[in-house]
């Protein structure tokens, strides 16, 4: 920690460590100064020039994101001489920029706007034409670029530069020629790609599964967790439910990447974020059921399908003995639902080892040193906390089994045909089709809940959305059917499921529901066997 | 009077012409009404600066909306008849009847003219000379406070029951006051005969006619007031409420529906016929012994000025409903029971004090 | 601030003792019923008898006389059109977001255009729905909706109707009655 120092800020005296660029220093004092191409975790090439105040001492206006706090520093921001500097650059900006608002994504969240509103509102002294440039170049997977729209800030080319270092991107040219382009050969498919996005301060790079569909005023925006993957990463889970028609009928409109200093920083992948889209997709199980005799699926209600099901295992088990019921559990269950799960096996008598959470083939991808890790569940160590076995495979159960309770996962397909096989989950899968029964489970961005990282950070679920039709999240679900057997559970919201957990199971002791937004660690620490 | 009995006439040529004088009166009093439906709308209109229902035409000629009397009378006839299931359908289809059927027999007792001389017989131009006529009106239009209760009551609705004990609480008042009135003008008739009552006001003083209206003016108005009431025309007409308090006849449709809508046409031609009667001299036309008429011209005169003074009358009504917002229901029987009737009964004092001194 | 609220007393005005016996009253009320009753009567047959004056009515007889609008008032919405005879409309979604009645629905898509980049799919307005403020007609940036005058009746015979997709708005679907008479409250009846 560099030593405190006072400067002058504006006028007033202010302490900072010294060494902290001013314009770090002054958003910690609460004093927004524009700026373009500094972005915290991409350096400070001082290329845009908006930053510029008045520095005591100096002949000229100095940059903020290219001066560091020194003892005796005296900072204006918002002198006269401070905001012509700021008013002028930004006309600089805006000399070439098309203004084609109307079209642009960006629209609604773009710095231009809002700066020229803050720091502009000059009268245009440009008379000459506008410099035309290509305008929908479409350069990788997930991006669309309009070189027209860029500033040149160098955001992007910097990210793709030193964050993927996959070297995509580059700003080609000089002066009022110079345009952001791919170099010859390549396209912007890293699998970080959308995040130059998310950095690009106009709507130069907008989002191609974003485009057109709906303007930013109408979203709705919920902090969240994206579960695609043990990372955890903060989320905002942007949603669209007022004006239905513009993504036809889907709620979930995007996700963006929420900064967290110790989980992703201001990064998320491409993977998880356009992983929201099987919130809306068409193989969300709305309804619960059951086969009939004649292998057609016969229509639950919520309170019926418990009922069933509770009945049936009833009778199974006193036949059977509840030790051949076994239990396929998708680690991204939150906290909550394993806790629930774990009082309703409790209930019936199953041995906690029946419980399968270790991932499946198809829970595992690919894994590098940015931010995804290879198991694309969220909850592992959760699951490890609260006692379940999470590295063992079904095969251990082969052949010893009568029934499967099958929850978010594929099903394992030598378990068809047994007594009882059911499947829950939110998007049909392989083989949840082939289960006796379905129960209807919530998505992510639907339930409310906590799950713990690969490296043992507690992090808040909070539904952006209703559960879909008569779906409910999985503790719902363990709970009706452990009521329905006669056992108690007296939740009726996931706050009050996290309560009982906290208290029950000491891994989790003394936590509140209401995390923090950078989430907490485990009191105790990571569990050892949360590696797959 | 009872003129016919007197003479040697065969029996049938009285009862032949009592039947034709009822069905002209009877006819007279359902073309009235008709008429009265349009002259509600237009009268409305024009003092209400709009034109009026005029759409309604054959070949093209609109004949100023007159011809919505007969769409009106179409439309009514073919609609669905509609009774509430939860009602009684009996008393449901009775209620109009009685209501409208009491109406019409008022009409019979109202002095159209005076007897004319002819083919050697008085012809009394009655339709049903009675000696106590005046109880006989009060009295059928009382039977139509049954009609307006037996309606809210078979409807099985709470509004219309209310709206029918509603119309029940305000006719009975009216009724007890209505005697009152009449009751000072009869005192100085002296008679209960309505075509006596008439040819009473015949005489003059100084060439003044003394007509009831001069002598009873504080009668006029009351009999006026508490007719309207009593006939629950406007300002008066809270038992039907149509748009806010909902009345009696809220369950009913098509011709039972226009049937009581015709009652209270048929109940305001009664109060004009009896305003006119009893306060305007009846067929009595002031100078008409310097027109030097006599014998059937006479008393076809007589017809005439009575239909007019009648008219006159109804359209003093209308100009009232026009002019007046309706009253509320405490305001209502206030005013019955606690100025009509006793001004009434003070009137009939005064009066009969009057004819005490005079005579 | 004084925490004290003063309770400000309105006078009703009293009942005199001639407007409590009513009469006067309703006298008063009859002559200038039966005033109206005949001057409108004067009126409605000096001009049945061709000697003009004034009318002894206000209504207008709307679908046989046509019905008349201020020269300035603005009703039924119309779509522009450029050059080359595609919508302007950019599907920005301004007006739909400025809209207080809600009654606009646009669905945005690429155009084939470049230049043009952003074009709407569907533009629907609910004439059932809308307010006729104007908003959209100044929201827009590219001059893309306009309120036309002397169009007030669009009528339907179901709620479905009065939503009026692009080519309606557009005028590729006439939809339209005839068109009302503008007049300039200012000056003599324009055409």
């Amino acid at each position: 920690m560099a030593k405190l120092v006072k400067f002058k800020l504006n006028g007033k005296d202010v302490e900072a460590p010294e060494g902290q660029l001013v314009i770090d220093a002054a958003k910690d004092q609460g004093v927004e100064v524009p700026h373009y191409c500094y972005h915290p975790g991409l350096g400070n090439p001082g290329v845009c020039r908006l930053c510029v105040c008045e520095v005591a001492g100096a002949p000229k206006p100095q940059m903020t994101c290219r001066t560091a706090v020194k003892e005796g520093l005296d900072v204006k921001t918002d002198s006269p001489v401070a905001k012509r500097a700021q008013a002028s650059s930004l006309e600089f900006h805006l000399a070439n920029h098309p203004l084609d608002c109307p079209v642009c994504d960006q629209a609604g969240e773009c710095h231009l706007q809002d700066y020229y509103q803050r720091f502009g509102l000059y009268k245009s002294t440009v008379r000459e034409d506008k410099r035309h440039k290509e305008k929908r170049k479409d350069i990788g997977t997930w991006v669309m670029l309009d070189q027209e729209r860029c500033i040149q800030c160098t955001r992007c080319t910097r990210f793709v530069d030193n964050v993927t270092k996959t070297h995509e991107l580059a700003v080609f040219g000089r002066g009022d020629r110079s345009v952001l382009d791919l170099y010859p050969g390549m396209r912007l498919d890293n699998p970080y790609s959308g995040n130059v996005v998310d950095i690009c301060p106009v709507g130069a790079l907008t989002d191609k599964d974003f485009r057109f569909s709906v303007r930013a005023w109408y979203l709705d925006r919920t902090p969240s967790v994206c579960t695609g993957c043990a990372r955890g990463c903060s989320v905002e889970v942007h949603t669209n439910t007022k004006r239905p028609w513009h993504t036809g009928g889907r709620r979930v409109a995007r996700l963006k990447p929420r900064y967290n200093p110790e989980v992703n920083g201001w990064w998320m992948c491409d993977e998880g974020r356009y992983g929201y889209k099987s919130a809306d997709a068409k193989t969300r199980v709305k309804g619960s059921s059951v086969l009939g005799t004649d292998g057609q699926p016969a229509q639950l209600t919520p309170a019926d399908a418990a009922a069933r099901v509770a009945k049936e295992l009833r009778e199974l088990c006193a036949d059977n003995g509840p030790e051949g019921l076994a239990f396929l559990v998708s680690a991204s269950l939150t906290n909550e639902d394993l806790f629930a799960l774990k009082a309703l096996m409790k209930r019936l008598g199953v041995p906690l080892s029946n419980a399968v959470l270790a991932p499946g083939a198809d829970q595992l991808g690919e894994e590098d040193a940015l931010l995804r890790r290879k198991e694309k569940v969220a909850n592992l160590s959760g699951a490890a906390a609260l006692g379940f076995g999470v590295t063992k495979g079904p095969e251990a159960l082969k052949g010893k089994v009568w029934g499967a309770w099958t929850v978010g996962r594929a099903g394992h397909g030598s378990w068809i045909g047994l007594p009882f096989t059911l499947w829950q989950g939110a998007n049909a899968v392989r083989g949840s089709d082939t289960a006796r029964w379905v129960l209807a489970g919530a998505h992510w961005t639907e339930t409310d809940g906590t799950v713990v990282n690969f490296s043992g950070r507690v992090q808040r679920l909070r539904a952006a959305v209703p559960p879909l039709g008569e779906s409910a999240p999985a503790w719902a679900w363990f709970g009706s059917v452990l009521r329905a057997l006669g056992g108690a559970f007296p939740h009726d919201d996931a706050g009050s499921v996290f309560a009982a957990l906290s208290a029950a199971e000491p891994a989790f002791a003394g936590l509140k529901f209401e995390l923090p937004k950078d989430g907490v660690l485990l009191p105790k620490g990571r569990p050892e066997a949360a590696t797959a | 009077m009872m003129a016919c009995c007197e003479t040697a006439c065969p029996l049938w040529v009285d009862a032949a012409f009592s039947a034709v004088k009822i069905a002209l009166a009877m006819g007279f009093g359902l073309q009235t009404a008709a008429f009265l439906t349009w002259v509600e709308r237009k009268q409305s209109a024009v003092l209400q600066d709009r034109i009026g229902a005029n759409r309604a035409s054959i070949f093209g000629f609109k004949f100023l909306g007159l011809f919505h009397i007969l769409s009106d009378a179409i439309k009514m006839m073919t609609k669905e008849d509609f009774a509430p299931p939860q009602g009684l359908k009996p008393w449901h289809t009775l209620a109009p009847i009685i209501s409208m059927c009491a109406a019409l027999m008022c009409l019979s007792a109202l002095p159209f003219g005076a007897s004319v001389e002819l083919f050697g017989r008085s012809w009394n131009l009655t339709p049903i000379p009675l000696e106590y006529g005046v109880i006989y009106v009060l009295a059928l239009l009382s039977v139509g406070v049954h009609g307006v209760v037996m309606a809210g009551w078979a409807s099985g609705s709470n509004y219309a029951l209310l709206g029918g004990l509603r119309g029940a609480a305000q006719m009975i008042s009216y009724e007890v006051a209505m005697l009152a009135i009449v009751a000072g003008p009869l005192y100085l008739y002296g008679t209960l005969d309505l075509a006596q009552a008439a040819a009473w006001q015949a005489r003059t003083w100084h060439g003044l006619p003394l007509w009831g209206i001069v002598l009873q003016p504080l009668a006029f108005i009351l009999f006026l007031t508490a007719g309207a009431a009593e006939t629950k025309r406007a300002p008066f007409d809270l038992p039907e409420g149509e748009a806010e308090i909902v009345g009696y006849f809220v369950e009913y449709s098509g011709m039972k529906f226009a049937m009581f809508l015709n009652t209270d046409f048929l109940e305001s031609i009664v109060l004009a016929g009896m305003t006119t009667t009893l306060f305007l001299g009846g067929w009595h036309l002031p100078g008409q012994s310097h027109l030097g008429l006599s014998g059937p011209l006479l008393a076809a005169l007589g017809v005439v000025v009575f239909v007019t003074k009648l008219m006159g009358v109804l359209w003093l009504l209308m100009q009232i409903r026009w002019t007046l917002p309706r009253f509320r229901f405490d305001q209502l029987l206030d005013l019955g029971w606690k100025n009509i009737l006793p001004l009434a009964l003070v009137n009939l004092l005064v009066t009969a004090w009057a004819v005490h001194l005079f005579s | 601030m004084n925490a004290k609220h003063t309770v400000a007393k309105v006078r009703r005005p009293e009942v005199r003792f001639q407007e409590q016996i009513y009469l006067i009253e309703v006298w008063k009320g009859l002559v200038i019923t039966t005033r109206h009753l005949l001057v409108n009567l004067y009126r409605h047959l000096s001009v049945a008898l061709g000697r003009g004056g004034p009318a002894g009515s206000v209504t207008t007889q709307y679908p046989d006389d046509p019905q008349v609008t201020a020269k300035r008032s603005r009703t039924r919405h119309r779509l522009l059109k450029r050059e080359d005879g595609t919508p302007r409309c950019v599907a920005c979604m301004l007006c739909e977001t400025v809209c207080p009645a809600k009654c606009i629905y646009i669905q945005a898509e690429e155009s084939p255009d470049v230049m043009v980049e952003k074009r709407a799919k569907t533009f629907k307005i609910d004439l059932g729905m809308c307010v006729f403020c104007g908003y959209c007609v100044e929201a827009c940036p590219e001059d893309a909706i306009r309120m036309d005058t002397q169009f007030i009746a669009f009528p339907g015979m179901t709620r479905k109707d009065l939503i009026w997709d692009m080519p309606e708005l557009m005028g590729d679907v006439k939809k339209d009655p005839k068109p009302v008479k503008a007049v300039d409250p200012l000056g003599p009846a324009a055409s």
